[in-house]
């Protein structure tokens, strides 16, 4: 039987609205949402990609590089979170993760007393953040990254602003970009140079569109220009997760993996997006549902639904809570059923 | 070719149906004389602006898919080439529809004797997120309570929950950049000929469907869902023929006055300086078929590592590979993240190739498609 059911999309923090095409209970393609309000209907492609996660799910989980049954799995998890001291266990939570999740992994961690650690992308929540309505109707938009490239559901409201008669201003770190091609300014200074240079220009009409900072200070100089701004992350549920647990930064990251002894990473690709030795670490145990740079260090892989099997919520970048449900039946755990088993 | 006047003989459909129903009354026959497997037609999630491709397999379940959804541009030929292409089916068209699967069927893509195309005339359809927007600016009512809407007598009606309709002249709402889409503005191909049979509104008295029946196929269509006692059909009189045509005539001239002040107006180059090369115009686009052996999948055409792509290696290159078999659908317009018109480009390009060949996409009786036509050596 073929279907098209209606889901959100997984892969950055904008919130598009994503169908997926079913045939005889397999997810095997996506198809426009144009009803979406978010993106009528266009994804990038790496949300075209997403359902590559469902198609490349774990069947079996892994331990010591060996596939097992999952129950066995999960017995070695307690095993080694009970022989290791609790100051020494860190939990990685995710941007990926959905708001119920969050809320059962920090429930977790604090009842353990282990260290609970969430990256957003080195940058942090801003309480009033600007609508993507509103980055379309700016005067002018002081963008920092090639949002158009990276976050182009984000971009398209910066072509429209453009549109509108806007002035655009960009800071990009390669010397050309598509986000360039349509400015009016450019730069490849620090984030701190363009701030500096551009905060004259600033009106009650502008937003600042940014998807990296280089430090932490230069969150602190974003938030003291007074101007609406709209951090976008990288990961679809970063903005929810940072209502929940507090960010660390990338100094911070690194600092407690250094003094962690086993990992626990939920549904997140820690290996990838830090430049760590993560070898120094004895134990690293992935909850994900497919394979990543993270997993294939891991010591243990528990499989994990997808977003396609299960139900949740996630908060966009601009702070919309958006409800997705199950588009498929799994057999799968959900990350909420797992630690109910390593609860007991 | 012949016409005839239909409505359907079951009370419910009637009721739910537009113009009297014919279209489901015939889709319930051929579902119910298990002619067919299934009927792809569009069927509402959540809201009339929400109309998704629904494969029907009983004939009970029509009814969620009867009426118009002129809010729903969706194509629906890539579906029946991948997931039904084994599977005898029935499929509502609009013209451009009809346009791609017959592009697909000379591709050997779709089999021919495997479908029955119930053709929809078509005067455009509205983007949803932009005909919500349009709704609160310009008509007196929360487009959350419109239960359904229609295109008549070139106006854009809406019925609210509480029975009562608004109307705003489609001119007046495409001056201040709403109304239909640009690619339906500009198309001008209103009725879909080569399905077996086309229906509307056009021409036809209230409560009934004007039917022009195309081929053998719909002949047997129409005579089989009155002698199953589902559909009951009446001659249409000189006039309202006459009147169809010239429904008919005047939209194409419109679109034609539409399209000779567009087409001077597109910048190729400036609009690919936006592409960020992510394949979603080629990969919805309903006449593209290679997919993953798609020669811009190639490392010879791979841009990845050019950030900004370079607009030749994949916008350039697919123009001229799929321009000349372009249905003007406007999915590659409403799939681009970037807003780059490409439905404009490349129809630009198709009319040019017309003006040379007479070619149109899959509307000519030309057999072989352009690409393999002595017209590519020439050109």
């Amino acid at each position: 039987m073929l279907e098209i059911k209606h889901t959100l999309c997984p892969s950055c923090s904008v919130g598009c609205g994503l169908n997926v095409i079913i045939n005889n209970g397999e997810i095997v393609g996506t198809f426009p949402y144009k009803r979406h309000p978010v993106n009528a209907g266009k994804n990038c492609l790496n949300g075209r990609n997403s359902i590559e996660c469902y198609q490349n799910k774990f069947d079996k989980a892994i331990v010591s590089k060996s596939e097992t049954d999952i129950e066995k799995a999960i017995e070695e998890v307690s095993k080694e979170l009970g022989s290791a001291d609790s100051s020494n266990i860190t939990i990685i939570c995710s941007g990926n993760n959905d708001m119920e999740e969050i809320e059962a992994i920090k429930e977790f961690g604090e009842s353990k007393n282990f260290n609970l650690a969430f990256y957003a992308d080195n940058l942090k929540d801003f309480a009033d953040v600007a609508s993507y309505d509103e980055v379309a109707g700016a005067s002018k938009v002081f963008v920092i990254g090639d949002l158009l490239y990276e976050n182009p559901l984000i971009g398209r409201r910066i072509v429209h602003a453009k549109q509108n008669g806007a002035e655009i201003y960009a800071l990009g770190k390669a010397e050309e970009s598509v986000t360039f091609n349509i400015a009016d300014e450019t730069s490849n200074s620090t984030v701190e140079e363009f701030l500096e240079n551009v905060k004259g220009n600033i009106d009650d009409d502008s937003v600042i569109v940014f998807n990296y900072v280089d430090s932490q200070d230069d969150l602190d100089k974003i938030e003291a220009l007074n101007c609406k701004c709209l951090p976008v992350f990288s990961k679809s549920n970063s903005k929810g997760t940072l209502g929940i647990i507090e960010p660390k930064s990338l100094d911070e990251m690194l600092e407690l993996l250094d003094n962690t002894k086993v990992l626990l990473v939920f549904n997140d690709d820690i290996a990838d997006e830090l430049e760590y030795d993560f070898s120094k670490i004895s134990k690293i145990i992935s909850f994900a549902p497919c394979s990543n740079k993270t997993t294939e260090i891991s010591d243990i892989v528990i499989p994990t639904k997808t977003w396609l099997e299960k139900e949740g919520s996630f908060v966009n970048a601009m702070g919309e809570t958006q409800t997705f449900t199950a588009a498929v039946e799994s057999d799968a755990l959900s990350e909420i059923e797992i630690i109910e088993k390593l609860n007991g | 070719m012949s016409y005839v006047l239909a409505k359907s003989q079951n009370d419910d459909i009637h009721k739910a149906g537009e113009c009297g129903g014919a279209v489901t009354s015939i889709l319930k026959y051929l579902l119910d004389e298990e002619i067919v497997d299934g009927v792809l037609a569009l069927s509402p999630q959540n809201d009339v602006y929400d109309a998704t491709p629904t494969f029907i397999t009983e004939s009970d379940d029509l009814l969620s898919a009867a009426g118009s959804y002129h809010c729903a541009p969706t194509m629906i030929g890539d579906l029946v080439q991948k997931y039904l292409f084994d599977k005898k089916v029935a499929i509502t068209v609009k013209p451009c529809d009809m346009r791609a699967v017959e592009e697909l069927i000379i591709r050997h893509k779709i089999n021919r004797d495997n479908i029955y195309l119930i053709g929809l005339n078509c005067g455009g359809t509205v983007s949803p997120v932009s005909g919500r927007k349009m709704i609160d600016l310009f008509y007196e009512a929360d487009p959350d309570d419109v239960v359904s809407e229609e295109i008549d007598k070139g106006k854009f009606i809406i019925e609210l929950a509480d029975g009562s309709e608004e109307a705003v002249k489609i001119h007046d709402l495409e001056e201040e950049g709403y109304g239909r889409r640009n690619n339906c503005q500009r198309c001008d191909v209103k009725i879909p000929r080569k399905a077996n049979i086309a229906c509307g509104n056009w021409g036809a008295e209230d409560g009934w469907t004007f039917i022009e029946i195309n081929d053998e196929k719909g002949q047997e269509l129409i005579d089989g869902a009155k002698k199953a006692g589902i559909l009951e059909t009446k001659n249409p009189a000189q006039g309202a023929i006459d009147g169809r045509e010239k429904v008919e005539g005047i939209m194409i001239k419109m679109a034609k006055k539409v399209q000779d002040a567009t087409y001077p107006t597109v910048s190729e180059m400036d609009e690919w300086s936006r592409c960020i090369s992510c394949y979603a115009c080629r990969d919805v686009c309903p006449i593209c078929w290679c997919f993953e052996n798609c020669e811009l999948n190639k490392p010879y055409f791979k841009d990845e590592q050019n950030i900004p792509p370079t607009p030749i290696a994949f916008q350039g290159v697919r123009l001229s590979h799929m321009s000349f078999s372009c249905v003007d659908c406007g999915q590659c317009d409403d799939v681009c993240p970037m807003d780059i018109p490409v439905s404009l480009i490349f129809d630009k390009l198709q009319k040019k190739y017309f003006n040379r060949t007479g070619y149109v996409a899959g509307v000519s009786d030309d057999i072989k498609p352009p690409l393999y036509s002595p017209e590519k050596t020439e050109l």
